[in-house]
């Protein structure tokens, strides 16, 4: 059995089980954006909403893991004082793989990518029901010990207007389509 | 029962209860599907052995994972009460490999009295591997009922 047959087995929501996982593939991985083509200063809005369930606050919260009744129980949730089952904080990140798939941030899929730390600001809380669009701007680019740095701000807001957070999201990327499309191979595609 | 946390009953200094957490090929796997972040970083094995992206012949943690945790102390610690994050800045210092525990935690380092319901505390963040060398670090504001 693959990784991926062995992951699908966790895979419970709607979401997670429409969403492709297969983040090899090479028809895909040839149509993300890539380091030193990215345009800073582009804007966009990612074409995929994700309308929020109560399945996919949940199930982000059990995969941390964080057993905290507030992600799970809306009626202990609302006895600590808020609307319903409350999002984890770290929530968006669901939202950000599902509606950034092609196009326009796409690069956070890359093979090869590596996480050096995020800024996350939040001004509403995510409930269900919520109807959520991202707004993406390519922000800064910048070479630092030899390693290729990505940031875009993706400002995430309801189906009201009303601004739910933003996310400086950042990854060290390998710099050319040529360097991604060796990871997909299996090899290492990055500076020594 | 547990005990409230509020703007005026938390001082600058304060400690927050530890999170430790291990993370098995199973745990990382069921954070990928949560997170729908299925970078064969994380996942596949079998491609970390001659990818190694990190210069390690295995899969790590998803980061997102890792600062998902450094929120769990916090979480933990003032959600009971209606707490809810205003910020979070994490700096991810080292790649944590497949089958590591990290502990988590966290100290209250200002507290912030801006009234009209909008008082928070800063905190400064740590993640530490099973070596007691720091894989992340990072600080967070927090917003707390006033009573």
């Amino acid at each position: 059995m693959g990784y991926l047959d062995e992951m699908a087995k966790y895979q419970k929501t709607e979401k997670q089980k429409e969403f492709g996982a297969d983040f090899l593939k090479r028809d895909d991985v040839e149509e993300y954006e890539f380091w030193d083509e990215i345009e800073i200063g582009r804007e966009s809005e990612a074409p995929v909403k994700f309308e929020v369930k109560a399945e996919d606050l949940i199930a982000y919260a059990e995969g941390v893991p964080d057993d905290s009744p507030v992600f799970y129980n809306e009626e202990y949730a609302k006895k600590c004082g808020y609307d319903g089952i409350v999002a984890h904080p770290i929530f968006g990140t669901q939202v950000g793989f599902y509606v950034m798939r092609k196009g326009h941030g796409s690069w956070i899929r890359t093979p090869g990518a590596r996480n050096p730390g995020q800024i996350i600001e939040w001004y509403d809380p995510i409930k269900t029901g919520d109807i959520l669009t991202l707004k993406l701007q390519g922000y800064d680019k910048w070479i630092k010990r030899g390693k290729y740095y990505m940031r875009y701000l993706t400002e995430m807001y309801d189906q009201h207007g009303k601004l739910k957070s933003r996310m400086y999201v950042t990854l060290i990327l390998p710099r050319t389509k040529e360097d991604v499309m060796k990871f997909l191979k299996g090899e290492r595609g990055l500076e020594v | 029962m547990m005990k409230r946390v509020t703007f005026e009953s938390v001082n600058c200094g304060d400690v927050l209860s530890e999170v430790r957490q291990h993370v098995d090929q199973e745990a990382i796997w069921k954070h990928a599907v949560a997170s729908l972040d299925y970078n064969p970083v994380h996942n596949n094995p079998e491609w970390c052995r001659t990818a190694r992206v990190f210069g390690l012949p295995v899969t790590v943690m998803h980061g997102n994972q890792t600062y998902s945790l450094m929120c769990k102390v916090i979480t933990n610690w003032a959600y009971h009460s209606g707490g809810r994050m205003k910020r979070l800045e994490v700096k991810l210092i080292k790649p944590v490999p497949v089958n590591t525990t990290c502990t988590y935690g966290a100290t209250v380092t200002e507290k912030h009295p801006i009234g009209r319901g909008e008082d928070f505390v800063a905190l400064e963040l740590w993640a530490k591997d099973q070596a007691g060398e720091l894989v992340g670090v990072g600080s967070a504001q927090v917003y707390l009922p006033l009573k």
